[in-house]
């Protein structure tokens, strides 16, 4: 009875991980994808490998995940589009941050860095080692 | 092993043509894939890394908000579906009428009402499966989807009529007013809802 209990628990905890992870993710989903934008503009293909190089996929975001978050920011008015062929090839639908796509950069990194520093600050204290 | 037609198309078989620049998530999908592939990237290993086509018509659905139709325009749009399936059945009773002789009059009104139920909860099972909606709720821009915003299936769109052919259609209506998302008993327990688009 004891040992189930305690299974059922550490499944638990390891979802609960798992879960912050992804909430994480989830938030910073949209910071990721305009700060890519923001020197120049780019198409889907383009910011995709740009993110795995950049953080050398340590993010562990896939193509599946990114694409619908162009779509959103698209929907919200933070970045506006058009579509070009290259000579050779299919076509591309490129990406650019609007006026409003930078102002919600800016804010979403002002909320980011304010809330890592109070996170760290906050486990830096040391206590926890004891 | 899925094309990469076959993935797009499924993705696509999930958003509703309603969704804004429907078309547009195809062509990028596709140039996509063609992008990666062109580039020596498996198309298997590309078509894992986009994940579960109904997953990712999930997430681009959840850009787009749904609006719970309103009572008012779901009702007269009923209205409107019920009087097009009495005038017809009321057209093909006065042509048998005329056609057959006068001994069976008792028996075509009673055909013709049991042809109207089963034309009326038959039909919108049809039409809602089929279009997303009936002749009526087009009139208004209403839909019929999942909670999630994609197309029903078939199971739903039956179950969606079980309150008709159980006669507790009233009963089952009346839910609209207490539920969060506008929804009907029968509704809630098929997971799906009607939106305004």
């Amino acid at each position: 009875m004891r040992y189930h209990l305690l299974v059922a628990d550490e499944q638990e905890r390891a979802e609960g991980r798992r879960g912050i992870e992804r909430e994480l993710k989830r938030g910073s989903l949209e910071l990721i994808v305009l700060h890519l934008l923001a020197p120049a503009e780019a198409y889907g293909y383009e910011i995709v490998s740009k993110l795995a190089a950049e953080t050398s996929g340590a993010l562990e975001v896939t193509d599946g995940t990114l694409y619908p978050v162009l779509y959103r920011l698209e929907r919200a008015g933070f970045v506006s589009v058009r579509w070009e062929t290259p000579q050779r090839g299919v076509p591309r639908k490129y990406y650019r941050l609007t006026d409003a796509g930078r102002a919600e950069l800016a804010a979403l990194t002002l909320e980011w860095t304010t809330f890592a520093r109070a996170m760290s600050r906050l486990l830096r204290t040391g206590r926890d080692a004891r | 092993m899925t094309t990469a037609n076959e993935f797009v198309e499924r993705v696509l078989a999930r958003l509703p043509d309603s969704v804004p620049d429907r078309e547009q998530i195809g062509l990028e999908l596709s140039s996509h894939i063609a992008e990666r592939v062109a580039r020596g990237t498996l198309l298997e290993d590309v078509l894992r890394d986009l994940g579960d086509p109904t997953a990712l018509a999930e997430s681009y659905l959840s850009a787009v908000p749904l609006v719970s139709a309103p009572s008012l325009h779901r009702a007269v749009a009923k209205l409107v579906d019920l009087a097009i399936v009495l005038a017809a059945v009321a057209l093909l009773a006065t042509l048998a009428a005329a056609l057959l002789p006068r001994r069976l009059e008792g028996g075509i009104v009673l055909g013709a009402l049991f042809t109207a139920i089963l034309a009326f909860s038959a039909g919108t099972v049809f039409a809602e499966l089929r279009f997303g909606q009936t002749p009526g709720k087009r009139i208004f821009g209403l839909r019929v989807v999942r909670e999630s915003g994609a197309p029903i299936g078939l199971g739903q769109a039956i179950v969606r009529q079980l309150p008709l052919v159980f006669s507790v259609f009233f009963v089952d209506a009346f839910f609209i007013f207490f539920t969060e998302k506008k929804q009907r008993a029968f509704e809630m327990l098929s997971k799906s809802r009607v939106v305004k688009v």
